[in-house]
């Protein structure tokens, strides 16, 4: 177990499982073997888990908006209604309408969803607690989620459906140009830390707790970041490529049953990913407001002591996804704020504002990094 | 050059300008988060009708004479008046008498007209039917009296926006005795100076 001088190693679940398994006499490779659907296990159940919260929020947090009450009855506030919507949708009937292409038909969610929770990959929830550490890290995120616009686009294009293949046309037009000030507000970040991987991103905003985080210093690319992942998760104000007052349901006009839910999900799982990558980027991913190591210092206690692992391990957690939540509940803020854009207000904003932002963000980033590189990853 | 420069300053301007509105609006939104639901949870609670509501007709058969002035001020002649002439009496025998509310538009131009008082307006609304032939009302289901929302055990009954107390907007929690906005008629009537008797010529 390498770890950096700086950064304390923390909870190592992998390292501390193998060797238990080593202990009852298993090879390296069955361990290893053992160890790994565990995680993936786990990060496909908190990304459905984190879709069922995130619908539970977003119902809520629209009545209390609008003044209303929202579900109530199934379950203690109506926490069980997202499941109870999840259940029908998987009774229903899978329908492929008349003269559809039905091969590209059930292919198009499959391609929205897979790389999506591919993408979970590289969350880091802590120093130790994610699939894999790869080194492209965020780059990977950004490839995967060009592939959306794909699926996006056939199931459009096969629905045989004039508001379908708007809506996937639209979709395609959206993702392809906010990709671009969002890979330019990442590299941004990338450029001050390093590295592309995830890891390495947080690590360096950790040190000096909440003073130290990326929002200090890349306010402009976190808005940037914000606006284009937005647009990626097509949430409202950007929401064209479903519009339903013009379009119906966009690409997802046809779908019914499970097709549909996977579409749902889709967009769900990628706005907590996007929270999360939010969080990762900008917000000190699992890092405190207040450094922990300062923290074990103040009350005398050792960062490498199990029990205050274990309490890191877990602060790391509830950091993570308190933050992530809060960006959605900033989203669905936002939903009920902010009317719908045009589409050549979107690609006026997409191309005109937030590109050149991004570039020159990116430049005065390059800059202050050759001026004080001690501040910014020199 | 300069030209260049002002663009650009009224272009961050503007930028900023819009910043702001957006953070504005979230505010409003923020704010609406913690004020009380004012939604009526139907099935449950439900508004007390106001006193001129035009809900499902009422019709007392004894009263009616068959005079079809109903059917006659009814837009769409929709009442139907089931009478035959008794030779011996020579007068009007009444058999039956039916509405159809799949078709009533609830306009009241019939209990406006008719000469005995028999037509009268309740406050029932909720008329949904699984089958449409199963609104079409006789005399005997237009002679039934609707459950009143104040008298249901089952359900809490609500106040209209108008009927509340001065500067309450919530029908939640205003406790029954308490009166209305504005005064009654005979609140009004209490304030007038007391005017000369009434000159019986004057209205004629």
């Amino acid at each position: 177990m390498q770890a950096t001088p700086v950064v304390s190693p923390g909870l190592d679940l992998q390292a501390s499982f193998i060797e238990a398994l080593h202990g009852l006499g298993l090879s390296d490779g069955i361990a290893r073997l053992l160890w790994l659907p565990l995680p993936m296990v786990l990060v496909l159940v908190a990304a459905v888990v984190g879709v069922l919260v995130n619908v539970w929020l977003e119902r809520k947090i629209s009545a209390a908006v609008q003044q209303r009450i929202g579900p109530e009855y199934a379950g203690a506030l109506g926490v069980l209604q997202p499941l109870a919507d999840g259940l029908k949708l998987v009774f229903k009937e899978d329908i492929i309408p008349a003269r559809a292409d039905g091969l590209l038909f059930t292919l198009g969610p499959v391609l929205v969803l897979v790389p999506v929770i591919l993408s979970w990959l590289v969350v880091p929830f802590g120093q130790h607690l994610l699939i894999s550490d790869v080194g492209i890290g965020i780059f990977l995120w950004i490839a995967l989620s060009s592939i959306q616009p794909i699926g996006l686009l056939m199931s459009g294009y096969a629905s045989n459906n004039k508001y379908a293949l708007l809506g996937g046309l639209r979709a395609a037009a959206q993702s392809i140009s906010y990709e671009i000030p969002l890979a330019l507000a990442v590299l941004a970040v990338v450029m001050m830390s390093n590295s592309l991987s995830t890891i390495d991103i947080v690590n360096q905003q950790t040190g000096a707790g909440i003073l130290s985080w990326n929002i200090w210093r890349q306010p402009v690319g976190f808005v940037i970041f914000w606006i284009c992942a937005l647009a990626e998760c097509e949430r409202l104000p950007f929401d064209l490529p479903e519009a339903e007052e013009e379009l119906v349901a966009g690409y997802q006009t046809e779908y019914a049953g499970m097709k549909f839910a996977l579409f749902y999900l889709g967009s769900y799982i990628n706005l907590v990913l996007s929270a999360l990558l939010v969080s990762v980027l900008y917000l000190g991913g699992w890092g405190a407001p207040v450094s922990v190591e300062w923290l074990a210092g103040v009350l005398g206690q050792s960062v490498d002591a199990p029990l205050v692992q274990v309490f890191t391990g877990s602060l790391g957690i509830v950091m993570t996804l308190l933050k992530a939540y809060l960006l959605v509940f900033f989203a669905i803020l936002l939903r009920w704020t902010v009317p719908r854009v045009r589409i050549d207000q979107l690609l006026d904003l997409g191309w005109k504002f937030l590109l050149p932002i991004g570039l020159v963000n990116l430049l005065v980033t390059a800059a202050l990094k050759l001026a004080f590189p001690q501040a910014f990853g020199g | 050059m300069f030209g260049f420069l002002k663009k650009v300053g009224d272009y961050t301007q503007e930028a900023v300008g819009a910043a702001r509105y957006i953070t504005q609006g979230l505010g409003v939104t923020f704010d609406h988060m913690r004020r009380r639901p004012v939604t009526i949870q139907y099935p449950y609670e439900k508004l007390i009708p106001s006193e001129r509501y035009r809900g499902r007709i009422h019709y007392e058969f004894d009263k009616c004479i068959a005079c079809e002035v109903c059917v006659r001020v009814c837009p769409i002649n929709l009442p139907v008046v089931d009478w035959v002439m008794n030779k011996a009496t020579k007068k009007k025998e009444l058999r039956n008498y039916s509405i159809d509310f799949g078709v009533c538009i609830f306009c009241g131009n019939c209990v406006e007209y008719c000469p005995t008082n028999c037509l009268s307006m309740t406050e029932e609304y909720e008329l949904a039917a699984f089958d449409r032939h199963s609104l079409n009302y006789d005399n005997v289901a237009l002679g039934r009296l609707p459950t009143s929302v104040t008298d249901d055990p089952a359900v809490r009954p609500m106040r209209e926006l108008v009927y509340l107390p001065k500067g309450v907007v919530d029908p939640h929690g205003v406790a029954a005795n308490e009166p209305r906005v504005g005064r009654l008629p005979e609140q009004v009537l209490e304030t007038l100076p007391a005017s000369a008797p009434a000159d019986p010529g004057a209205n004629a």
